[in-house]
């Protein structure tokens, strides 16, 4: 049975689920864009991982090349992710669904390159020393709550959580209102909304403008957490993690993600613990295995996810 | 029974590949009127009803709303200027309640900018109430009031046909374009819904344009009718007058004398 141990040291180490824990909060965050616009508004947006890299480049560079305060630099990087958005929604949209997401993941392949390849970004080699202001902040936080030091990531845990649940239950407020059931409309039959007077186009590009700022949000996160930046941590893989959760959290359901985004994160970091007689990044390979079963599981047996409502998901055939 | 037109179309080509789908169409509406547009299938009528509602452009030709060229204004705006058009296959928002369909209609509701809900949230709420109170009335008149809070995707064909309808209403149209009121729903029905449409007319004064391809259920709904044929307009005047024009009996008999040698 040594074959399949599992060790289960890791499992005790807080400052393990510490980081599992910020992980989920970021790409809870992230989710919530891709809901909004999946689950909301009917666009494929399959190419939330650039917006995420651009938050997080943008908030870098300006802290590391202009010089510029770090509180500054994250709402412009968030406002220069809301204007690529806006284009990408302005020049995307109007083809059709599938189209679009094509061009999605087109946008968020460009975005990863166009890093890779400035010199301002770091290029390949990456960047560091953007998150000072941020460790000051951390530190004060440390020392009001008596943390021990292998804590350190505890400070970012408590922030990133809190704009998580501020994140899903202000979206959920506000697509509960008029604006938000155009969205849905649009959702249902976009022709419909338009015979009654609606500009589609506006409302789809503010709702692809909403998950660009979310994913910029979830993007300077991300980089406080690994306090480095490389173009290897937006690949397309993340946006489809984040489709994961959606999955476990059920289409349209805000307060699904919370748990999608935990269920997900522990089942991907857990799945690290398992000791196979395996090369790395076999077990690596593995890991994405156990979560493609879990997902084919879940559509199964609960294809509305956790939260998500199975007569809305009937209806629409 | 001659009115001001508030919808003229004049000389409107729309050409798909080889084929013409709508040839030249030219014909008035009056204002106040139930103008049928009828024709055998093919004919080009749902086309031209595109391009009237703005989802389509035509290759040439014109369309005046209320004196205005409408003819490249999106189909929203054109919706906006109160002239809103139905389906032949009925939209409904099917998971969505039949109250929200409803709602989603209204116009003028300053809660569909991002910026007044957060800077207005009263002003929307005010509105709220009133398109609640108005999609309730609607719903009541169409005996749809006790499925208010069901998801409209629940309803029968019938039903959806009368809340595409109400939630055309909601829009507070002048000019009402219905593409295929009567298709798929029985008779009873279909009588009502002519008769919803009638009484808006005397008592709203509304306009409406509607297509249908069955001539004799137009006969008795209808002040003036329209009649194309292969995109063109073949015919155009009072029911009775337009049943006997030998024009219009080829085209229709010619369709069944087409049908005989088929068969």
């Amino acid at each position: 049975m040594s074959v399949l141990a599992v060790s289960f040291a890791s499992f005790t180490h807080l400052e393990f689920w510490i980081g599992v824990g910020v992980l989920a909060a970021i790409y809870g965050i992230f989710s919530v864009g891709l809901q909004v616009n999946i689950g909301y508004t009917g666009i494929y947006n399959f190419g939330q991982v650039g917006f995420m890299a651009i938050g997080a480049y943008a908030m870098a560079t300006l802290v590391v090349k202009a010089r510029l305060s770090f509180w500054l630099a994250l709402p412009l990087a968030s406002g220069m992710a809301i204007v690529l958005g806006v284009a990408l929604g302005l020049l995307g949209l109007r083809l059709r669904s599938h189209y679009f997401a094509i061009a999605t993941i087109s946008f968020a392949e460009i975005t990863r390159y166009v890093i890779q390849d400035l010199k301002v970004t770091g290029g390949t080699a990456g960047m560091l020393g953007f998150e000072t202001s941020w460790t000051r902040v951390a530190t004060w936080m440390s020392a009001r709550l008596h943390l021990a030091p292998k804590y350190y990531l505890a400070p970012l845990l408590i922030v990133s959580w809190i704009v998580f649940l501020c994140v899903v239950f202000g979206v959920r407020a506000l697509l509960r209102t008029p604006w938000g059931r155009v969205l849905r409309g649009i959702r249902e039959d976009e022709d419909a909304v338009r015979a009654l007077g609606k500009n589609t186009l506006r409302f789809k590009v503010q709702s692809l403008a909403l998950a660009a700022f979310l994913g910029s949000v979830a993007g300077y996160l991300l980089a406080l957490d690994l306090n480095y930046l490389s173009p290897d941590a937006f690949t397309s893989d993340t946006t489809f993690i984040a489709y994961a959760m959606l999955v476990v959290a059920g289409l349209g359901s805000f307060v699904g993600i919370l748990f999608g985004a935990v269920f997900i994160e522990v089942l991907l970091e857990g799945t690290r613990f398992i000791n196979l007689p395996l090369a790395d990044e076999r077990v690596a390979a593995l890991r994405f295995i156990i979560v493609g079963l879990v997902l084919i599981l879940g559509m199964a047996f609960r294809p509305q996810g956790l939260l998500g409502k199975r007569d809305e998901m009937v209806l629409r055939d | 029974m001659t009115s001001v037109p508030l919808l003229e179309v004049r000389a409107v080509v729309k050409q798909f590949g080889g084929l013409r789908a709508v040839d030249r169409a030219t014909f008035e509406v009056g204002e106040g009127s139930v103008t049928a547009l009828i024709g055998p299938n093919g004919a080009g009528k749902t086309t031209l009803f595109h391009i009237v509602a703005g989802f389509l452009r035509a290759d040439s030709g014109q369309v005046v709303y209320e004196g205005r060229s409408i003819l490249g204004k999106p189909a929203h705006a054109v919706a906006a200027m109160r002239m809103v058009r139905t389906f032949q296959l009925t939209k409904t928002l099917e998971a969505m309640t039949v109250l929200d369909n409803m709602m989603l209609a209204g116009p003028n509701q300053p809660g569909e900018h991002l910026r007044n809900v957060l800077l207005r949230p009263l002003a929307a709420r005010r509105r709220e109430r009133a398109l609640r109170a108005r999609a309730l009335e609607v719903l009541e008149t169409f005996d749809l009031a006790a499925k208010a809070s069901d998801y409209a995707g629940t309803l029968s064909g019938g039903q959806r046909k009368l809340l595409e309808l109400g939630r055309a209403l909601m829009v507070e149209p002048r000019l009402l374009l219905l593409d295929e009121p009567m298709a798929g729903i029985n008779p009873t029905l279909g009588a009502r819904l002519m008769d919803h449409i009638q009484r808006l007319r005397n008592e709203q004064g509304m306009t409406f344009l509607f297509v249908e391809h069955d001539m004799e259920v137009v006969m008795n709904h209808s002040d003036r009718v329209v009649v194309m044929a292969e995109g063109r307009v073949i015919a155009s005047g009072e029911p009775h007058a337009v049943r006997r024009d030998p024009a219009v009996i080829d085209a229709y008999l010619g369709m069944q004398r087409d049908r005989a040698a088929d068969g």
